[in-house]
């Protein structure tokens, strides 16, 4: 039933094949979030950038947006990827592409999708400069509720 | 070495940690009442600067965000993780 799709990926994201993988006949709206690297960051001249990813728990993070999106949105299909390793100027770092019959609930869905992913996905940034590299600032996640004593934490919030 | 295996946590450092402590991954001796909080800490001692990076690092468990003070066992996969910049 369900047919959304998470990934990473240190090869080209094929965003057309995103786009056609969300979209279904019962489907008015498919809507879509290229990120690409930029070639500047905070007045400075950027060459490339390189990700990261905390590969295992970035992939569950990726699919508890999906669970999630489902839940607060009128959406049909989720496809999410990232990429890693070494990205050069206007080469799309993450795509995600959201279908719906409406087109109020892909918009909102995708939105809300990429915002939560920077805040809650450990994927890291670094950015190469002409005269050096810096981390990308980045978001600190929402802390988590401290643990009963000696009880393990749920294993998903997603029911 | 499963007797030794058995007994340790593995601890995942990524980014500017992973940087500064110079490996993506170690294994941690667990001891009996011991947190994350505590292994943080004690990495801290190795690596001083690692103690700067406190306040914005968020730790994990078993692929989960989890609170400082969550104790850890053997076996488990402790991640710390600098502020996220995905996207």
């Amino acid at each position: 039933m369900c047919e959304d799709h998470f990934a990473l990926t240190r090869e080209r994201i094929d965003a057309p094949a995103l786009v056609e993988h969300v979209r279904t006949a019962g489907d008015g709206a498919v809507v879509t979030f290229d990120g690409c690297v930029r070639n500047h960051s905070h007045g400075r001249r950027t060459l490339y950038l390189t990700y990261e990813a905390y590969e295992a728990m970035a992939l569950d993070k990726m699919r508890e947006i999906g669970a999630e999106a489902r839940e607060k949105f009128a959406i049909d299909r989720v496809a999410m990827v990232h990429r890693l390793g070494r990205l050069e100027i206007g080469e799309t770092s993450v795509f995600i592409a959201v279908s719906a019959a409406h087109r109020g609930a892909a918009f909102e869905a995708c939105r809300w999708a990429i915002d939560t992913l920077k805040r809650t996905v450990p994927i890291w940034k670094k950015e190469f400069f002409e005269d050096g590299a810096v981390w990308a600032d980045g978001e600190l996640p929402p802390p988590p509720l401290a643990p009963a004593a000696g009880a393990a934490p749920p294993a998903k919030a997603a029911s | 070495m499963a007797p030794v295996m058995a007994m340790t946590a593995k601890v995942l450092f990524f980014g500017r940690l992973k940087e500064l402590v110079g490996v993506g991954e170690d294994l941690f001796e667990v001891q009996e009442g011991t947190s994350i909080s505590r292994i943080f800490a004690q990495y801290a001692e190795r690596w001083p600067r690692l103690a700067e990076f406190r306040g914005s690092v968020a730790a994990s468990r078993n692929r989960e965000f989890a609170a400082w003070e969550t104790p850890v066992e053997a076996g488990d996969e402790i991640g710390f993780l600098p502020p996220v910049s995905g996207g």
